[in-house]
């Protein structure tokens, strides 16, 4: 790295590595020693651990759940992500500003004042709106519905934070060169809007998996937190730890930390043929 | 008469890009909009092919009503000046995508896309990606994608635009070469005078959102309709207080010509084959004439000479 550059004036040798070995040491107290505990309290006893904590239906169910609720969460985030950011980027209305840093706003608010906040609006019984949808047999708040809403609300700006600067970047030239050409709005929005914007969706949608998959705050609130019923895993992860069955809360934070790095890998796995296609 | 704008007007904000346009483009011909950057010139060609709306005024193509229509439903050709690549696409499949589009029988697009690639001579090049290209390339590949669809007319948007002035050359002759071949309405964009009076059939000039003037090469050149048309297609000086161009200027070292003005040269400027002289007149008139060199050589010219200016017979002046 240091003969990257040739410029006149280099650092010397003693502060580079003071420098390397600052930084090394700070990913290494902060992230990896705190991330490697949990592996290793995991397999402390071998796989008999992870195989304990999975025969627990809670466990299980709550696993499942989280993946429902992720997944589910992910796709209407999905839709809604690119929508928004092609009306942030293609149109120019009033009050476009505004629209860009409202959603940022799950970035800056914490999970647990949104919850809060989803409680108010869709609480069946106090709730501004939820009485009447109760009224039409729709709960949403310590049911399904609610959490996933949590978790869409908080993922909100992960899929149009990575898309806004693609599309920024790849300009409305390809697209009008389509529609006139005869492609309708569909047309050039499958054929040639997505084709471009494809890494950034990829990115978006992994980010907001990650994300969902670890959600806590919002979801504790607006779920309720009954084992069996509306418990996610990160969820039953505090309370299995609270209750003093420490390698089931180990076992599970090993699966969340693990599926969230797979994810990375797989887009890892995937990039660099995507520079070799479109260089 | 192919395209017909009428009364058209357009509005940035306060800027005033196009003010009550009205011109007709001829079936078959290769029209140049020529003008300064920010003239309206790109609006119009915009709002020709539905790429823009404009705020009053009617366009219809080929006798159909076209103002309202979308640009996918009004048939036109559109070449940009950054290409507008489809650069997740090869070659081909470029060039296949109207018709595509269009749902048209595989083989017959397959034989188009061969025909079009052969006509804009990058058969070789079918399965490469637009990146791969160089920018004249992919300019030509471009034409075939707007050819591709059969359109009633080709829009280019200062089509060489981007491209150095060697390539920029080339493609010119080969556009008006195409042109020959094919026969579409071809509308052009360009502010680069000499590639429209090289090119064009039919010059329309536009400046400040206005048409200034419409017709040949030959006829702007000749019989520009005012200072602006005249300054625009051509270097020129005041001479006896009119505009005329530095080389219908004949130059005299002795009294001959009655009504010659008199002055006295204060730079020679030696451009190749040219000679450009600045000449002070004696009433304090700064005239530029050109010459060729032979000519200078001939006069024995240098600077402080005593020359007698007049214009040359059938000289354009304004």
């Amino acid at each position: 790295m240091a003969n990257h550059s040739a410029a006149v004036g280099r650092r010397s040798p003693a502060l580079t590595w003071g420098l390397r070995i600052l930084v090394v040491g700070y990913l290494l107290m902060l992230v990896l020693w705190p991330s490697w505990y949990v592996v290793q309290h995991t397999f402390a006893d071998g796989l008999t651990g992870i195989q304990t904590a999975l025969q627990d239906p809670d466990v299980q169910h709550a696993l499942l759940l989280t993946a429902q609720v992720s997944v589910l969460a992910v796709l209407i985030n999905l839709v809604f992500g690119v929508g928004v950011s092609l009306l942030l980027v293609r149109y120019d209305f009033p009050g476009r500003r505004a629209l860009s840093a409202l959603i940022d706003l799950p970035l800056s608010v914490s999970p647990v004042v949104v919850g809060l906040a989803l409680v108010l609006v869709y609480n069946g019984r106090y709730g501004w709106f939820g009485p009447w949808l109760e009224a039409h047999g729709i709960q949403i708040i310590f049911s399904w519905p609610g959490m996933v809403m949590a978790t869409c609300f908080v993922a909100l700006p992960l899929i149009v934070r990575e898309v806004v600067p693609v599309l920024e970047e790849l300009g409305d030239d390809q697209e009008q060169a389509a529609r006139s050409l005869g492609a309708s709005g569909w047309q050039t929005f499958s054929r040639i809007t997505v084709p471009g914007i494809r890494w950034a969706i990829v990115y978006g949608v992994v980010l907001s998996l990650a994300r969902s998959l670890g959600e806590f705050g919002a979801v504790k609130v607006v779920a309720g937190n009954v084992a069996g019923e509306t418990q996610t895993a990160t969820v039953l992860v505090q309370q299995k730890y609270q209750n003093f069955e420490q390698t089931t809360a180990y076992s599970v934070s090993f699966l969340l930390a693990f599926a969230a790095v797979l994810c990375l890998i797989v887009v890892a796995l995937l990039r660099p043929k995507a520079s070799k296609e479109s260089p | 008469m192919s395209i017909e704008v009428k009364n058209v007007n357009k509005r940035f904000g306060d800027f005033v890009a196009l003010d009550d346009v009205s011109v007709s483009l001829p079936t078959g011909q290769l029209t140049a909009l020529l003008g300064p950057s920010g003239g309206g010139k790109s609006t119009l060609l915009r709002i020709i092919a539905g790429l823009d709306s404009a705020d009053s005024g009617s366009i219809s193509i080929e006798g159909t009503e076209a103002t309202h229509l979308p640009p996918q439903k009004r048939n036109i050709g559109f070449v940009f000046q950054h290409y507008a690549a489809f650069k997740h696409m090869s070659v081909a499949k470029n060039v296949a995508f109207g018709l595509e589009i269009r749902k048209r029988p595989k083989p017959e697009i397959e034989r188009k896309v061969a025909e079009l690639l052969d006509l804009v001579h990058l058969s070789q090049f079918a399965n490469r990606l637009p990146a791969q290209l160089s920018g004249g390339q992919r300019q030509r590949m471009a034409l075939a994608r707007a050819l591709a669809v059969e359109p009633t007319v080709l829009l280019l948007d200062e089509p060489f635009g981007a491209l150095d002035a060697k390539v920029r050359k080339e493609l010119r002759d080969w556009l008006r070469r195409l042109h020959d071949e094919v026969h579409v309405t071809t509308v052009f964009v360009t502010h680069d005078q000499e590639e429209a009076l090289e090119v064009a059939d039919e010059i329309v000039v536009i400046n400040q959102g206005r048409v200034e003037q419409v017709g040949t090469p030959d006829q702007l050149y000749d019989a520009p309709a005012n200072d602006f048309v005249m300054s625009f297609l051509g270097d020129v000086t005041t001479l006896g207080g009119e505009l005329i161009r530095p080389h219908d200027i004949e130059v005299d070292v002795v009294p001959g010509e009655p009504g010659a003005i008199e002055g006295s040269v204060s730079r020679v400027l030696r451009i190749g084959f040219e000679v450009r002289l600045t000449v002070l007149t004696d009433e304090g008139e700064v005239v530029t004439v050109e010459l060729t060199r032979t000519n200078a050589r001939r006069l024995g010219i240098a600077e402080g000479s005593r020359v007698y200016l007049s214009a040359v017979r059938g000289a354009t002046r304004v």
